[in-house]
């Protein structure tokens, strides 16, 4: 190297011998740490994939990332459409640790912001913009996926268990309404689908561990949203869910105290899912009676689902109410179609050998009828009441249905109303103008009465003058006999003396009986 | 072709220590002045510079390659590497920055790196042409050196001013390790490299 220096400095000699290996290891150790670093990086590197979605809105290359729980495993690289031209394609780079979640049955969805009543979700991503999300499932290797339009049920492998809820009309219910039992909120509405007839939606509900365990034979699941308030035949009533239902809706279930821990029914179990709370608590009799009842006059306000009571008790309740018209004879009747519960009367003296049947034909025998009544006054509702009434006969219809007519008499406002009828009759009747005409003359003789009346009047009060007078002069007469004055005191006197005068003569006339001859001969001297 | 010759040429050896000039003989090792050891030129020049060069030229491509920092505004993080920087101040509208940022970041490493490696090509091959020119490009790369850490420079302040957690946060990269590397790197062997070594056998 250095040879152009004089070659008997020995120094430089000695000191290129020593410095060589050291120097060399600079250039060595930065080409591995750099060797290391691009190394690593493309360790890193896990699979591309290609995912399918409908729409690229907010996807950005190099921008978007992919993630599972929040952590970023991918990324996205391109962006095309797809060879049909009715998706786009995203190509992403995952990282080498995500290589274990590509499988087929992994999900893939874009996370955007959502506003629902029910919450906010993906806020972040108002910011950041949408990600995509990953599910991992089972299954071999995959390299293409289809993304999911909406999020799948599970995000995560919660524990807890599946149920089935059938209702009739989805209402507010949608994936994310959650599930109540005691105001907790213990679970999810996963998805909802039409079952198979058509007939029922059958939600898919998922309750979270410890909660499960409470969804047991009798649990009763009702539809917890909103206000619910209800004008029947018993009133209003209002209930109210909680704040979060009251806004997005929400269903509530409650466990029965006659369940026990062996009640616990297994995953898919189908509940039906009432409408109201109402519904819910009433029980449900399988043994049912049905009776038509044809009722005259007006069933307004009676509707399906009124409560029938015997004696104020409900029994039953109206199941349909109908119109019909007779062509022939051009009658109307509408028939009521109601539903008697006899379990919810308790039997004594149970004879096992009568049918419910037979006992209500003995007590329709002994009097027992139907009866329309208001049941609130307040909201006109109608409800059918059973009692009896021996002296009513069984007045029976051209009964057309299915079910045995059940008797029926008027109803008390019906009795009324005919009552008040008879008696406008009558007062229809009366000869009110002959009254009226009579009723003049008396008055007209009424009033010559009073203007005679009116005279004598005048003279009395002549008369009662004269009397104030005397009256005066009475008191004048007795204020000078008051006591204290001189007419007092002298007429005193003059008592005083007619009594000796009295005594005087009467010891005279004393004197004359005993003495009858001295009115000839005089006093004697003593 | 030039009547002015240096000092070993004339036969002296001048000490790095005291600055005693003596002349140079088969003992004459030590400073008759300082006693300190004589050397005509620096030590292993060539060599050392040539490995910190080397070593410079390896990390050049990790720094390059990987992100230098990643700028986080209100939750979206974008990682950039020195060129995607640039491109994105481009895109950006600001191509002056960008201009400095690829004069101060990309051209002067690079400009170093092979400027450096032509003087070692020419002080080993003896290309005796031009010495005045090779040594004004050795005075640019020794004063230009250190300011390529303008960028490294940056980031540093930028880490630790803006970092408010959610709104916006700056983080170096690997990048900025090896580019910082890089520029250290270059500076040694700007430094190790002896200019006289070009003006020697111009004989």
């Amino acid at each position: 190297m250095n040879d152009f220096i004089d070659p008997d400095v020995s120094e430089v000699t000695i000191n290129k011998k020593s410095e060589l290996p050291l120097v060399w290891l600079l250039p060595l150790i930065a080409l591995l740490v750099s060797g290391w670093l691009i190394a690593k990086s493309y360790s890193e590197k896990g699979p591309v994939i290609t995912i399918s979605f409908p729409t690229a809105e907010g996807l950005e290359v190099d921008k978007t990332k992919i993630k599972y729980l929040n952590v970023e495993i991918g990324k996205v690289t391109a962006i095309s459409i797809s060879d049909d031209l009715k998706a786009i394609q995203i190509t992403a780079q995952m990282n080498s640790s995500a290589a274990g979640y590509l499988n087929q049955n992994t999900n893939f969805w874009v996370v955007r912001p959502q506003v629902g009543l029910g919450g906010i979700s993906g806020l972040g991503t108002l910011l950041s913009g949408p990600y995509i999300a990953i599910k991992p499932g089972d299954g071999p290797r995959e390299k293409h996926f289809v993304g999911l339009t909406t999020p799948p049920l599970l995000k995560n492998d919660a524990e807890g268990t599946h149920f089935i809820l059938e209702t009739n009309n989805l209402g507010s219910m949608r994936p994310g309404t959650p599930i109540n039992f005691h105001g907790i909120t213990v679970g999810e509405v996963l998805s909802h689908k039409l079952s198979d007839e058509a007939n029922a939606i059958r939600l898919t509900v998922f309750i979270n561990k410890p909660y499960d365990q409470f969804i047991r034979k009798n649990t009763r699941f009702w539809i917890d949203s909103g206000v619910d308030l209800s004008a029947s035949a018993d009133g209003f009533k209002v209930r109210t869910g909680p704040l979060i239902s009251l806004l997005s809706g929400g269903i509530a279930f409650r466990a029965s105290a006659e369940d026990t821990i062996e009640d616990v029914q297994p995953e898919n179990t189908t509940f039906q899912l009432y409408d109201t709370y109402e519904q819910s608590t009433q029980m449900v009799y399988q043994n049912t009676l049905k009776y038509v009842m044809y009722f005259n006059g007006s069933v307004r306000g009676l509707t399906v689902g009124a409560p029938v009571q015997l004696r104020g008790i409900p029994i039953g309740r109206v199941t349909d109410i109908n119109l019909e018209l007779d062509k022939k004879t051009a009658e109307i009747h509408i028939p009521v179609t109601v539903e008697l519960e006899p379990d919810r009367i308790q039997e004594i003296n149970n004879d096992n050998h009568i049918s419910d049947k037979d006992i209500m034909t003995r007590l329709i025998n002994k009097g027992l009828r139907a009866q329309l009544q208001t049941g609130s006054l307040l909201t006109g509702q109608l409800l059918v009441d059973l009692d009896f009434h021996p002296k009513s006969k069984i007045v029976l219809s051209d009964n057309r249905s299915v079910y045995p007519e059940f008797p029926t008499t008027a109803s008390s406002l019906d009795q009324f109303t005919h009552s008040a009828n008879i008696i406008m009759d009558k007062v229809a009747k009366l000869p009110l103008e002959d009254l009226t005409a009579e009723a003049n003359r008396t008055l007209q003789s009424l009033q010559h009465t009073s203007k005679a009346a009116t005279g004598m009047l005048t003279t009395a009060q002549g008369t009662l003058d004269t009397a104030d007078k005397t009256m005066s002069s009475a008191h004048q007469v007795l204020s000078i006999l008051e006591p204290g004055s001189t007419t007092h005191y002298e007429l005193d006197r003059l008592l005083q003396e007619l009594t000796q005068a009295a005594s005087s003569v009467k010891e005279l006339t004393d004197y004359l009986e005993q003495n009858p001859n001295s009115l000839i001969r005089g006093k004697k001297e003593q | 072709m030039n009547s002015k010759k240096s000092a070993l040429a004339q036969g002296f050896i001048r000490c790095h220590d005291c600055g005693c000039l003596s002349r140079k003989s088969e003992k004459n090792r030590l400073c008759p002045l300082c006693s300190g050891q004589l050397h005509p030129r620096m030590s292993n020049s060539l060599q050392r510079t040539a490995a910190l060069l080397l070593s410079a030229f390896c990390l050049y491509i990790p720094a390059n390659i990987f992100p230098i920092m990643t700028v986080t505004r209100l939750g979206v993080g974008e990682p950039h590497t020195i060129i995607g920087g640039i491109i994105a101040l481009i895109n950006g509208g600001m191509v002056p920055i960008a201009l400095l940022v690829l004069v101060a970041s990309i051209l002067v490493p690079l400009l170093k790196l092979l400027g450096l490696g032509l003087l070692l090509l020419n002080v080993h091959y003896r290309w005796q042409d031009h010495a005045r020119k090779w040594t004004i490009m050795y005075r640019i790369i020794a004063f230009v050196g250190r300011w390529s850490m303008l960028d490294i420079f940056m980031i540093s302040i930028l880490v630790s001013l803006v970092d408010m957690g959610g709104v916006a946060q700056v983080l170096a990269g690997p990048a900025a390790t090896a580019f910082a590397a890089v520029v250290v790197l270059t500076m040694f062997a700007a430094k190790n490299f002896d200019p006289r070594l070009i003006w020697d056998n111009q004989y």
